[in-house]
């Protein structure tokens, strides 16, 4: 192992456990705020910190980790662009039906990122006791062959996954955040048995479909 | 050059998709295209037994039945394989030749041969794995034509459906990824049970969730409203149906999955909630999607009680449902798409406060379209002079010889199916409201109006698939001894 392969094995074996909990900190922050700008800013460092489990699994080979963040950022980016036409054609139709802002300033979200979402202490009740769930099970049930570190951020991601797919079921794009933890909590626990070239291309693959498709989604939505 | 087989079938649709891509002002050569190379696939397959060996095609050579071996694994046409493969290539080329007149520039051809392609890879690929990466892949490319805004069909209605599809089928995901661990641990470790039973569960999780059982079966509904009508046909039909020939093939390749004591009682049951469960939901339902969700969820639930049985009819049962499957919602496809365009538009002004197409006496004004519906229905239904119709009789005879209550079930969940096209029916021909003169302009739809005003090839198309039907349903010896052969090629019972 080349010596910057050492450093970076140990230094993502001390920030692995951190990494966990700031995934679950992440995902706390897309549930509980409701504002595309910083739910896209919480993304991208969600995939960094899976980025940084991910150099536990691929200890030989960093450029796999990588990968998977760069995979990550690229469905982030095409989040932003949906979410931006979402955002742009929402508002210009509130405009519209309101007949009072004129056409070229009906920009009222942009004055407004940051909101607290809808029903905010369910939102905190239920993440609490799922965390609790995650936590009990990463205790209870260790998966095997995958360090506890590494179980316990698939449990945290699992848990966000069934938060984000089973509560929020009218948000294309919060479902598509779900079900994209659910995948990366499945390529962690996957890639440490195989490790394969196939299954991680295909992995990669269907992140990115997943991603796209999800983007299209929501714009397509607000279509005029 | 010498190509195998798998390279053909995977690579051919694959290449032709991007030509297609770039051909999408000419919608009818895409389709021309699309269906051709479905057909061809299709034949590649069916001629196997024919050829010797080798079909040669001038300069190109191809050995259908040689593996390709991709970074180790292997990629072959079985003969378990060629039925999944015949009927996955022509479903898909029958679709192409109905979503032309309906989905006009659509993405629907090029995103369907990828899909094909996909689903032809996954019965193919001899690992789990691979297969459930595959089966996903092509449940994700689905999305992109069933919401995408075709010809004067306006967007900006739910995709609700279309989120929940691709959310259910990633849950399928994992239990079939982590089965191919378990049944590797088990090679290592032939003592330890528990994870034959982890296998099974995960297995049968998955699948569920894969064919829309009961309780995961709301997916089913919501895609069947808000998604384009041709491609939830093609969902339903092909997607679906390469997900039950791969439950046939685990189930024939893992001896123990089907030996397991509770797979016949776990079935059956399945099968007969989602038989009951559908079927009332359907008999109260007046939307014309939701409908054809509900329609196929009792379906599906027949197949479950026909491979509940336990025997090699029960299989030939299946496989006869699965053929049949095309034809009805085909019809059904072709009648709601009318219909919805009758009204403007899925979110149309012409929908009531509830998000219903007023469908008033739109049998009048589309008599065509409402009869495709409506015969498409009767035969998802199982009721006579269909296909289906032959093979439901089948199963409740089979059934009956166990329980005489479980067949009254199974025949109260088609009931209700039927009680729901009935309805719909009654809605489509009751007599037209006297509507004003700014009315009528605005009834006077788009792209079809009165009967006399319909497009001469959707005509045709729907002659065709109706006289098919009735066809199939006073002779379906062809299509039974077909599922029978096929059926007697699984030796899991």
């Amino acid at each position: 192992m080349n010596p910057f392969n050492v450093w970076l094995d140990q230094a993502s074996a001390i920030a692995s456990t951190p990494a966990a909990w700031a995934i679950f900190v992440a995902g706390a922050g897309i549930y509980l705020i409701n504002g595309w700008r910083i739910r896209f800013l919480i993304l991208i460092a969600q995939y960094f910190f899976v980025g940084i489990l991910f150099t536990r699994i691929f200890d030989t080979r960093p450029e796999m980790a990588l990968l998977k963040i760069l995979v990550g950022w690229l469905i982030c980016g095409a989040f932003l662009i949906s979410a931006r036409v979402r955002a742009n054609a929402i508002a210009r139709a509130l405009a519209r039906k309101a007949s009072e802002v004129p056409e070229g300033s009906a920009r009222t979200d942009a004055r407004r990122p940051f909101q607290w979402a809808a029903n905010l202490p369910f939102r905190i009740l239920s993440l609490i006791v799922m965390t609790l769930v995650a936590y009990l099970a990463a205790e209870k049930y260790p998966l095997p062959f995958i360090s506890a570190e590494l179980a316990l951020a698939c449990f945290i991601l699992i848990i966000l996954a069934v938060l984000f797919i089973g509560t929020e079921e009218n948000d294309v794009m919060v479902v598509g955040v779900g079900v994209l933890n659910l995948l990366a909590a499945l390529d962690i626990f996957y890639s440490a048995q195989d490790p394969g070239l196939l299954v991680t291309g295909l992995l990669v693959m269907v992140n990115l479909l997943v991603g796209l498709a999800i983007s299209y989604l929501a714009a397509v939505e607000v279509a005029e | 050059m010498t190509l195998s087989g798998p390279v053909v079938l995977i690579g051919l649709p694959l290449a032709m998709s991007v030509v297609l891509q770039v051909l999408r002002r000419w919608t009818a050569i895409m389709a021309f295209l699309a269906t051709i190379t479905a057909l061809f696939g299709g034949m590649l397959v069916l001629s196997t037994p024919f050829l010797d060996r080798l079909l040669s095609l001038g300069a190109i050579n191809i050995i259908v039945e040689e593996p390709f071996y991709i970074l180790g694994r292997v990629v072959a046409v079985e003969p378990v394989d060629r039925v999944p493969l015949i009927f996955i290539f022509f479903t898909a080329a029958g679709l192409f030749v109905i979503a032309w007149r309906l989905l006009p520039h659509s993405n629907f051809f090029p995103t369907g041969l990828m899909m094909v392609a996909m689903l032809a890879g996954a019965i193919m690929v001899k690992q789990v794995v691979y297969t459930a990466l595959l089966i996903e892949i092509a449940a994700v490319l689905a999305v992109f034509p069933l919401y995408e805004p075709v010809g004067k069909r306006c967007s900006g209605g739910s995709s609700r459906g279309g989120a929940r599809y691709i959310a259910y089928i990633t849950l399928a995901l994992p239990g079939l990824m982590i089965t191919q661990l378990l049944l590797e641990l088990f090679a290592i470790f032939p003592n330890n049970t528990g994870l034959l039973q982890g296998a099974t569960v995960l297995l049968g999780l998955s699948f569920a969730i894969l064919l829309g059982a009961v309780p995961f079966q709301a997916w089913l509904s919501t895609v069947a409203t808000d998604g384009s009508p041709p491609v939830v046909t093609f969902l339903f039909t092909v997607n679906m149906g390469a997900a039950w020939f791969m439950l046939l093939a685990y189930l024939e390749s893992y001896t123990w999955l089907g030996g397991q004591a509770i797979f016949s009682s776990l079935f059956t049951t399945v099968g007969l909630l989602m038989m009951v469960i559908g079927g009332s939901l359907a008999a109260a339902q007046r939307r014309l999607g939701r409908l054809i969700g509900y329609a196929t969820l009792v379906d599906n639930g027949a197949m479950f009680m026909a491979l509940g049985t336990r025997q090699v009819a029960g299989i030939a049962l299946t496989v006869m449902m699965l053929m049949a499957r095309p034809l009805a919602l085909g019809l059904m496809t072709m009648g709601l798409d009318g219909l919805k365009r009758l009204s403007g538009g899925d979110g149309s002004t012409a929908n009531n406060d509830a998000g219903l197409i007023n469908l008033e006496g739109a049998g009048w004004r589309a008599p065509w379209r409402a009869v495709a519906f409506v015969v498409g229905g009767i035969a998802m239904a199982g009721f006579p002079l269909s296909l289906n119709f032959a093979a439901r009789w089948g199963l409740y005879r089979v059934i009956s010889e166990t329980s005489l209550f479980q067949t009254v079930l199974a025949l109260m969940g088609c009931t209700g199916v039927m009680m729901g096209v009935i309805g719909v029916t009654r809605t489509l021909f009751a007599p037209l409201p006297k509507a004003t003169a700014p009315e009528r302009t605005v009834m006077q739809p788009n792209t079809i109006g009165s009967g006399n005003r319909e497009d001469l090839v959707v005509l045709i198309q729907i002659m065709i698939l109706i006289g098919a039907t009735l066809a199939l349903g006073i002779f379906p010896g062809a299509v039974s001894q077909i599922a029978l052969h096929m059926a007697e090629g699984f030796t899991f019972f």
